[in-house]
């Protein structure tokens, strides 16, 4: 049983990462498509993404952890 | 100047007061008296034990790497967790007579400082003075020993219990004094650290202060030109924008928050140090402190966005909404705190378990081919993800800042009621209420 609880935490954890990539490459991708359409915008659009990106990644991170309490509270 | 020389006496007076307490972590069966002279009479029975079990424990616990291998998540763990003892390294301190290799730990002792209900303030240096004030460590938490418990068969020569989880459990029913409550406000590892980087921090900007004093209008110079550009970019590009004309009074905050992450993240970074802000009570304390500024410079409109939401149908407007609301005020300072510990702490894990790659695959040294083998893996991987750890370090310090900033111009907005959804204003609004929902 704890076997398969830990097993379960890998996957969550991979589950995260897998999810965080999404989010941020998508918003990556559409964030410097708008820059090369309109480079004078660029400083903005940076700003924006970090943001965005901080927040993806802030729930990602949720979620590691939690994976990462399964394992260590077992 | 003054400033600077004080400045300096702190650094030099906190140094020495801490390695004060700095002692060999074994004591050398040659002085197994090494307390005899401190301990109270009454427990005289108890030094000699004493004296036994730190022979006996010369070569058991602390230099169990001679026996049976380290597990790497063990070596992880106790770096990334706190500790009361600042560890630096082991190191072999000859054979002992069956021929093992004994090793003494280099190792700063930090001062056990503890609020019992029972005794009062506890102050030790170590925990062979805890012991003798009737607290017994194990795995670096303290306990109360019941008046006259019989332990020294249990302590190793750290002073601290060593025993499995079964024997705990069992050890705690008998010698244990739960209905003492204590309090544990010692100086830890991060704790000193933190004071590291605080006197750090008013060396640089004392300094820096001083030289915009000196030279209002001129061209900076020195460590000035290093940290105009920061405090330059915080200031226009987190505080104006978010704060806009009441960013004054915040930018202090916003400057000390950002340096303060980001010093120490850079010092976790550098060998010997402990992470500090991969202590998720550091940054618990971060946000908290975030969310009393956030929340107590909330305008009228704040208050009104949570607990009756404009632009709501009236179902909701009073039930489901505050609910949400009320929730969104905790989650925005909850997830400033998760960020925070988990990207320092998972960046510490990454570089560690590069490291014991070499351990992993060398056998812990009875593989040399394997440990060679892992060595130029592991190392490129270290040196790639170290110097993101570095990137890292600034981004989570620039993107902690911001969140603050963004959620406190948030809060601090005061809306002209003429539209009729009053979300979705300005990009801040609407991200800021993204996370919200997270």
């Amino acid at each position: 049983m704890e076997t398969i609880g830990i097993m379960g935490a890998g996957i969550g954890a991979g589950l995260a990462a897998i999810g965080a990539g999404m989010g941020i490459g998508r918003l990556a991708a559409s964030s410097v498509e708008s820059m090369a359409r309109q480079p004078e915008a660029s400083g903005d659009i940076r700003g924006a993404m970090i943001l965005t990106a901080a927040f993806i990644e802030g729930v990602a991170l949720l979620g590691e952890v939690v994976c990462l309490l399964i394992v260590f509270l077992k | 100047m003054p400033v600077r020389h004080l400045c300096l006496a702190l650094l030099l007076a906190l140094l020495p007061a801490a390695g004060a307490f700095a002692q060999h972590e074994q004591h050398s069966p040659q002085e197994p008296s090494h307390h005899g002279d401190t301990i109270a009479p009454a427990h005289g029975a108890d030094t000699a034990a004493h004296a036994d079990a730190a022979h006996a424990d010369a070569h058991a616990p602390a230099a169990g790497a001679a026996h049976e291998a380290p597990k790497p998540a063990d070596v992880i763990m106790h770096h990334v967790l706190d500790n009361h003892d600042w560890h630096i390294t082991d190191y072999p301190a000859g054979k002992d007579a069956s021929g093992h290799t004994v090793y003494k730990g280099l190792a700063l002792h930090l001062p056990w400082i503890l609020y019992s209900s029972r005794d009062g303030l506890v102050f030790s240096g170590d925990a062979h003075g805890l012991l003798e004030r009737g607290y017994a460590v194990y795995h670096d938490h303290a306990y109360a020993l019941k008046p006259g418990a019989e332990v020294a068969e249990h302590v190793d020569a750290h002073g601290t219990l060593h025993m499995d989880k079964e024997h705990w459990a069992h050890f705690q029913e008998e010698h244990i004094d739960k209905s003492v409550t204590l309090l544990d406000f010692s100086i830890t590892k991060t704790s000193f650290q933190m004071l590291l980087v605080a006197v750090v921090m008013l060396i640089v900007f004392s300094a820096v202060a001083r030289a915009y004093k000196r030279n209002p209008t001129g061209a900076p110079k020195g460590i000035q030109s290093m940290f105009e550009p920061f405090v330059v970019f915080i200031r226009d590009e987190i505080a104006k924008p978010y704060l806009r004309d009441r960013y004054a009074p915040f930018l202090p905050y916003l400057l000390t928050l950002f340096f303060f992450i980001w010093f120490s993240n850079l010092l976790g970074l550098m060998p010997f140090n402990s992470n500090i802000a991969g202590n998720i009570s550091v940054t618990a304390a971060l946000a908290v402190l975030s969310f009393l500024i956030i929340n107590f410079n909330g305008s009228r409109d704040y208050w009104k966005h949570i607990f009756a939401p404009p632009g709501v149908p009236s179902a909701l407007r009073f039930t489901l909404m505050p609910v949400v609301e009320v929730i969104g005020v905790f989650t925005k300072p909850f997830a400033l705190m998760i960020r925070l510990f988990a990207n320092i702490t998972a960046g510490h894990f990454m570089v560690l378990s590069l490291v014991s790659l070499i351990f992993i695959l060398g056998k812990n040294g009875e593989s040399l081919g394997g440990a060679l083998g892992a060595l130029p893996l592991s190392l490129i991987f270290t040196f790639a993800i170290f110097f993101l750890e570095m990137i890292v370090a600034l981004i989570q310090a620039y993107i902690f800042t911001l969140l603050t900033a963004v959620f406190l111009g948030m809060a601090m907005e005061s809306h002209d009621h003429d539209h009729g959804h009053a979300h979705g204003q300005d990009a801040a609004h609407e991200h800021a209420h993204g996370g919200a929902a997270h």
